[in-house]
């Protein structure tokens, strides 16, 4: 194993405490690889475990009753399954940046954006205090707010959705972290304010060449601004594929995802829908978790097995059983 | 026919003694059988103007009629046998079921509310219709919480056409939900177009607007920039500002 990339996930399994015999797997083998620079978008249904993966990268599990049970966490070399407190404190924030789902209720309603701002510039403790405020313009100015003295004065219900999340990706950037988690970063905001988002973090990308983990439920979103996509089922990861290839899918999630999208039909067509539900958490079918939805499943896909993510060309690893039965 | 017709339409709020024009003099037609999309982002006044078509919201000045009819009487608005025409779905599935009710328990209320049938009728009837919406039996018997989002929009659905109305208004209906859930209640839409019902939809979503609407009204700032047919706003806007929008539906380039 090559330690050069700066994000590794092997096989990863959270569990969460539901009593105290009980467990329950919420995320089970989930594989995930970025190298330095690269954008990787997440997608899949909610309850696929997207936000609990992010989570492990930020070690928020145990807020949530959560934990690592098995597999594999390295972050540029050091082990996060293992991390004690201090090494944390090294990593969460000023080596990864985190950008939370909700951005209308990110920022503290009791701060100023300006303290909020100094905090996380003063995560840093050897960071001369002098400097904080011209430390925090520079950061407004980077994620392109306008006015930012005044900003600085504001409460966070003072700004719009859109600023409020370019207040979070500010907080996010305060340390030049290595990679940033962004979970859902424009979910309930317009689509134009969430295209001003995507250019943003891509600039921040070119800019100061930081990895970004994108999660989302929008697969023509992930597919514009991605380099690689990794598509999440029931707590697996079940396809890697680089964005480009996207229709070039080797599995029968990711196709059926692709297919419904609407901008694909004619207005008033038939929608290509996704049978059933997907399956909740404690009740994943054996075998392949999404046999049960899938108009291709045979009777092998449904016996009990692991079905790890398999190689299949440069950058494309697929975890279906038949995907070289699978032509489009 | 134009089934609901609102003209020149105003809406204003007091916010610490400024005035803020929601909506600004509009005017809007919606005929008979069509879906009629208004887009525009937060804070343009759609949704303003939805609840002000549905009744919920007393315009500043200005009138809205229905077959013709004002709809409104002094403060109350849809009177007696008009009230069950016009229902809306709300964008937030969480918010609009009552999460101490049964799923078919909250149908069939409706249904006893607004079609005059006893219990037990009210109850078959709530069942055929969740099961039209595609909810199953089983899950009709859950509470809200134990649904998925999806399922619940559906419910919220299957809860405006309990009231068996002429004319539905959607606000933000898929903007809770994942994809693959959306093209489900997208196709539900579809199906109740083709039976005949007048749609209103709200959205900031362009793709849905242009998968579902006949006619499109494109609203900034509490005005209409610009009104056309769903096909000509998508292939040929005129106005910067939908321009703007249109550009910024992800996968826009690669379509």
């Amino acid at each position: 194993m090559s330690t050069n990339h700066l994000l590794e996930i092997k096989n990863l399994k959270i569990d969460v405490r539901v009593t105290k015999a009980k467990r329950l797997s919420i995320v089970d083998t989930a594989s995930l690889i970025i190298e330095p620079g690269q954008i990787i978008g997440l997608i899949g249904e909610s309850g696929s475990g997207k936000t609990m993966l992010c989570r492990s990268l930020v070690g928020t599990l145990g807020r949530r009753g959560a934990y690592i049970a098995s597999g594999e966490l390295k972050f540029d070399g050091i082990d996060l399954i293992t991390a004690k407190q201090n090494v944390w404190n090294e990593i969460r924030g000023k080596r990864i940046g985190y950008v939370p789902q909700s951005a209308l209720a990110g920022p503290n309603p009791v701060m100023t954006i300006g303290a909020q701002l100094a905090e996380a510039i003063l995560q840093d403790e050897n960071f001369p205090k002098s400097d904080v405020e011209k430390r925090s313009l520079e950061l407004l100015n980077i994620v392109q707010i306008r006015r930012p003295e005044t900003v600085l004065k504001q409460y966070q219900h003072e700004l719009s959705g859109g600023m409020k999340q370019r207040v979070m990706i500010a907080c996010a950037i305060a340390q030049q972290p290595q990679l940033i988690v962004a979970d859902e970063p424009t979910t309930g905001l317009d689509v134009t304010v969430q295209a001003e988002i995507m250019d943003l973090l891509k600039q921040i990308r070119k800019d100061f060449n930081t990895s970004i983990i994108l999660v989302s439920h929008d697969l023509p979103l992930i597919n514009e601004i991605c380099d690689d996509i990794v598509v999440m089922h029931a707590g697996t990861t079940v396809e890697k594929i680089p964005s480009k290839s996207i229709k070039a899918s080797k599995h029968p999630y990711t196709i059926a995802l692709y297919n419904s999208r609407i901008d694909l039909v004619e207005p008033k067509g038939q929608l290509k829908t996704i049978n059933g539900q997907p399956p909740s958490v404690g009740s994943w079918p054996e075998g392949c978790r999404f046999s049960e939805r899938c108009d291709f499943a045979k009777d092998q896909c449904r016996v009990k097995q692991d079905l790890p993510l398999i190689s299949i060309g440069s950058n494309h690893q697929t975890s279906c059983l038949r995907h070289d039965e699978i032509a489009r | 026919m134009n089934i609901i017709e609102a003209k020149n339409v105003s809406v204003t709020f007091d916010s610490y003694g400024d005035i803020i024009k929601a909506v600004d003099h509009v005017d809007f037609v919606l005929p008979k059988g069509q879906t009629i999309g208004i887009v525009g982002e937060s804070g343009s006044g759609k949704s303003t103007f939805a609840r002000v078509l549905s009744g919920l919201q007393l315009p500043t000045s200005g009138s809205v009629t229905f077959m013709e009819k004002p709809i409104q009487n002094g403060k109350n608005t849809y009177e007696g046998a008009l009230r069950k025409e016009v229902q809306m779905v709300f964008q937030d599935p969480y918010g609009s079921l009552n999460p101490r009710m049964r799923i078919i328990k909250a149908i069939a209320e409706a249904i006893r509310q607004h079609q005059g049938l006893d219990k037990k009728a009210a109850k078959v009837a709530a069942l055929d219709l969740l099961e039209s919406m595609g909810i199953s039996n089983l899950d009709a018997q859950k509470f809200p919480s134990k649904l998925s989002g999806g399922q619940r929009q559906r419910a919220s659905v299957a809860r405006a056409l309990s009231a068996q109305p002429s004319v539905l208004i959607a606000d933000e209906p898929t903007s809770a939900i994942d994809q693959s859930a959306q093209a489900q209640l997208l196709g539900l839409f579809n199906e109740l177009i083709k039976k005949g019902l007048s749609i209103v939809l709200v959205s900031h979503d362009l793709g849905v607007i242009r998968y579902l609407s006949d006619y499109v009204y494109v609203m900034k700032d509490g005005v209409f920039v610009e009104s056309g047919k769903s096909e000509e706003i998508f292939n040929n806007p005129k106005e910067d500002y939908t321009k703007k929008l249109i550009s910024s539906i992800p996968g826009h380039s690669i379509k």
